[in-house]
Parts: structure tokens; C-alpha cells; sequence
């Protein structure tokens, strides 16, 4: 990493000249590389990409999401995942592939109003995503508080190998799920946990950007700082945003649901 | 569009005391709606704009959604209260026509095929009017849409130039406007070098068609620099050059 040159970027903005490829949120026009998001492009061998600071979360294959059912037909479910696209739970997913419209009854898993975490199987450009709720961990969500951050802001809240998450987990006595569509569902033994861990959730969505975040979250949180964690938690010097790719985080994230 | 009084007096400053080149106050400010996905807010001299950007969301009526593309839907809109006096607020034949030109201004830089099977939509509410609204509001509007984390080739920016007294002048205000002679709201993309918007009303010569239009394009890059200025700040805050993390 000692290699990736990192830079503030808007739209419109030249990151870099040459021979590299354009990975995400970069265009190429000619031999120029070219921002198409507000961010933080950096540059590296592997390609030019811009690591963006807003926008509303566009569905890809692999994703861990957490969505409400708000409606069945005969054969799936329709979900809100909080994109422009509603997904598709299909019947056979949940019941297996000998499922009958007529002998099974689709109340009895998921209702209406229901939250799940679930996984986005398929996505194009020409059809709505299809999940499944095959996986360890997925599935109907039993309780909690649901709130919505920025999709942008989900890697920052998990943080540098699930650092932030577990600080705000272990300060406040609480389990927090968070799906990489921005719904975060916070589960606790206190309403005062719960409600502690949301302050600090919705300050990392508002504050995501600025300097020593994790130092103000362990102040709200109330968490005596040692020598270990401050290396760990390694703030950004003078502003730097500390964005981590989404996809990485999130797997560090279900590696840490899982062991609970 | 016939003149009666001397807009341009004889040491070359015009009604608002600017000079033949200079272009009013400009400020603009990001993220101001909650509640939209982008927005910001502009004065541009007296006029007062919010711009407001939703999506790329569903699109209602859905027989309207494209399957290759996004659709780019703007509203352009002017508040009762934006006049000296009550402006209908139904939506006139002039708003129908500027929304028409903001949609085509912005389409060039938004990436609409990353967004297929989806809507965009841009609304733009004047609060305040003076002479220029419309490009005042591609502006804010081209901000909005950088806010609202929307793929975009370039920004856009916007500045009328116009005729007074004969002469070809930057950013005309709205006395110029109806007293002036000639007209030219012009939409640009800088780094691409790409006209958006060109229109005209009243009456210019070849020469003076020229000039108008450099004038303007010129009037767009001191626009853009404010609107880059503007993203910066709100994302990045005082800093312009990102420090690494020590490794």
C-alpha cells in the first residue's frame, strides 16, 4: 500500500495521467483518468478509483443487506433494501424447490413489515436483485432498532478491521448488524445501550470524514483509551477520511457475527 | 427590448455599480436540504435558489423508466413570493420551457446509463428572482447532483452575457434583462470543453455573437471555480490536499 497516491477529488477532477485502469467511479477519456464522484481517489498499481463520500447504495452480487418485507406474490417476496430497486426473495429459496404455491404457506416464514438480513444472489442491469436468505446468520431479524445511514458511510462505521463497531458493541452491551445497503439494526439488554450505541452510530454517519472520530466516539462512549487501542484505532492526522473498501469490511464484519 | 435610459454610465459602470467584465456575488452552499439525497443553495447577486436532487430512485409512473438509461426529470419553479409582486405559483409556459433546458443542460454530464431503469430528479425553487435565474439554478443544480453522489462526467456550470448600450457585458442583471438588448444564458462543462445551453434573445452581429459567447464561457470557469470550491468545503473542509495516514 506504501505505493497508492490518495487525493481529494469532485467530479470532472483529472486523478491521473497514463496508462492505468479505471477501476471504480474513475472514466477514461483519452489518456486522462477522470473522477466522476465526490471522493478520494487513489492510485495504485492495480488501477485509478475513487472511494465516494456520498450517494445512495446501488445493490451488487455478494452483498450482505438487510431489507423489510413489504409485500408477497404467489412465488416471492418483495423487499426494500434502500435502493432505487426493490428486491425479489423468491419462495423457492425458503421453502426448497418442491415448493407449491397452493401447499405452502408463505405467512409462516416472512410477513409483511418483517426485517431480514439476506444475501444479493443476482443483479444486472436488467433485473431487479434476487436474494437469498441461505447463509449462516440470515434471515428474519427477531428485534431490534433499525436506523438508516449512508451506504457510503458503512465501511467507516465498521472501521479498520471492525474496530469502531466493536468499541460501540462492547461500550454499550449491545449486538449491531449492519448491511452494506446502509440499514444498521442495533440489539441490547438495555434501552439506554441501545440508545447510546444509535447516538454513536448516527455520529460516526454525521462526522464520517472528520479527524480523531474514534477518540470523540470513545468520549461519548465513556471508554478509558489504552496504549494498544490508540494504535489500533489509528485516527486520520489532520482530517484525512479513513474509508476502507466496502466489500473488505463487510467480510471482516460477518467473520465477527459469526464467532458470536 | 428597445433601450430608453443609459444602462452603462460614462465611467463604464453599469446600474449595479460592476463594471462590463465582472460578474455579481456568487455563493454557493452544499447539502442544505435533509431530507433530499443532494441539495444546495446559491446566491447568485439578489437571486436566491435552492436546488434539491432525489435518486437515482423508482420511477413513478413506471412506463416512464428506460431500460438503458436513468430518467432525468427537473422542475424548475418560482416561488409566489420571488417577485416584487405574487407570481402565480402554477406552473407558467416560461418554467415548462426552463426546466425543459435545465434537463438538457445537465443531461450531457450526468452518466445516465449507470442508472439504468431508474429516475432522477432535479427540483430547483426560486426564492428570490433577479436577471439569470435559470442559469443561476443549473448551477446550484449541478452541485446538488455532485452532492447527491451521482456519477457525473463533468459539472456544469452556467452565466448569461448580454448586450447593453451596445456593448457586450458579463452576467446581466435583470434591468439589463428587459432594457438591454440582447440576452445569452450559456451552460458549460469546463474540463470537457462542451456547451450545454445556448440561448439568445434579442439581437447580436456576427462579431458581437462571438464575443457574447467567450464572454460567457468566460463568466462559466470563474462560476466553476466557485462551485468546486463550494463541494470541497463542505466534504473536505479548510483542506485541499488529503494527508496520508503514517503507516
Amino acid at each position: 500500500m506504501h505505493d497508492v497516491k490518495r487525493r481529494y477529488v469532485i467530479p470532472g477532477d483529472k486523478i491521473a495521467e497514463g496508462n492505468f485502469r479505471p477501476l471504480m467511479n474513475v472514466v477514461k477519456a483519452g489518456n486522462a483518468l477522470i473522477a466522476t464522484r465526490i471522493g478520494i481517489a487513489e492510485t495504485g498499481r492495480d488501477g485509478v478509483k475513487v472511494i465516494p463520500l456520498s450517494g445512495v447504495y446501488i445493490p451488487r452480487v455478494n452483498d450482505l443487506v438487510i431489507g423489510k418485507i413489504v409485500d408477497h406474490s404467489s412465488l416471492s417476496w418483495e423487499v426494500d433494501i434502500n435502493s432505487c430497486f426493490s428486491a425479489h426473495l423468491p419462495a423457492q429459496d425458503v421453502f426448497g424447490r418442491d415448493f407449491s404455491p397452493a401447499r405452502d404457506d408463505m405467512g409462516r416464514h416472512f410477513a409483511t413489515g418483517d426485517m431480514i438480513t439476506a444475501r444479493i444472489m443476482a443483479f444486472d442491469r436488467t433485473r431487479d436483485p434476487t436474494l437469498t436468505v441461505q447463509d449462516r446468520d440470515l434471515g428474519r431479524i427477531a428485534r431490534g432498532e433499525t436506523l438508516k445511514i449512508s451506504a457510503t458511510r458503512v465501511p467507516r462505521l465498521i472501521g479498520k478491521r471492525g474496530s469502531m463497531i466493536q468499541t460501540i458493541e462492547q461500550a454499550t452491551q449491545t449486538r449491531v448488524l449492519i448491511g452494506q445497503n446502509g440499514i444498521v439494526v442495533v440489539t441490547g439488554r438495555t434501552p439506554e445501550g441501545i440508545k447510546l450505541a444509535v447516538r454513536a452510530i448516527n455520529m460516526v454517519e454525521e462526522e464520517a470524514h472528520t479527524a480523531n472520530l474514534t477518540q470523540r466516539i470513545k468520549v461519548l462512549l465513556n471508554v478509558p483509551d489504552t496504549p494498544s487501542q490508540q494504535e489500533a484505532s489509528s485516527a486520520p492526522i489532520g482530517g484525512a477520511p479513513r474509508i476502507e473498501s466496502a466489500s473488505e469490511g463487510v467480510e471482516e464484519r460477518l467473520e465477527v457475527e459469526g464467532e458470536k | 427590448m428597445t433601450q430608453t435610459r443609459n444602462l452603462i454610465d460614462s465611467d463604464g459602470k453599469r446600474t449595479d455599480g460592476r463594471g462590463i467584465d465582472e460578474l455579481r456575488e456568487v455563493k454557493i452552499s452544499v447539502g442544505t436540504v435533509k431530507n433530499a439525497d443532494g441539495s444546495a443553495f446559491i446566491e447568485f447577486g439578489k437571486n436566491k435558489i435552492l436546488a434539491a436532487v432525489y435518486g437515482p430512485r423508482e420511477v413513478h409512473p413506471k412506463h416512464m423508466a428506460q431500460s438503458d438509461r436513468c430518467v432525468l426529470r427537473c422542475r424548475y419553479h418560482m416561488s409566489p413570493f420571488s417577485t416584487d409582486t405574487r407570481k402565480n405559483p402554477a406552473p407558467s409556459r416560461r418554467e415548462v420551457e426552463i426546466s425543459k433546458v435545465m434537463r438538457e443542460a445537465l443531461e450531457p454530464a450526468v452518466m445516465l446509463e449507470d442508472y439504468p431503469r431508474a429516475a432522477i430528479d432535479v427540483f430547483v425553487e426560486v426564492l428570490q428572482s433577479d436577471g439569470g435565474s435559470r442559469c443561476a439554478g443549473i448551477t446550484a443544480a449541478a452541485v446538488a447532483l455532485a452532492d447527491a453522489g451521482i456519477n457525473m462526467r463533468d459539472l456544469v456550470a452556467a452565466c448569461a452575457a448580454g448586450k447593453v448600450d451596445e456593448k457586450i457585458v458579463l452576467d446581466i442583471n435583470d434591468t439589463e434583462d428587459k432594457e438591454g438588448g440582447a440576452d445569452m444564458p450559456v451552460a458549460y462543462m469546463p474540463r470537457l470543453e462542451q456547451v450545454t445551453l445556448l440561448q439568445l434573445d434579442g439581437n447580436l452581429s456576427p462579431d458581437q455573437f462571438g464575443e457574447c459567447i467567450d464572454k460567457a464561457v468566460g463568466g462559466c470557469k470563474m462560476v466553476y471555480e466557485i462551485q468546486k470550491q463550494a463541494l470541497m468545503q463542505k466534504y473536505f473542509g479548510s483542506e485541499t490536499e488529503l494527508q496520508e495516514e503514517p503507516q
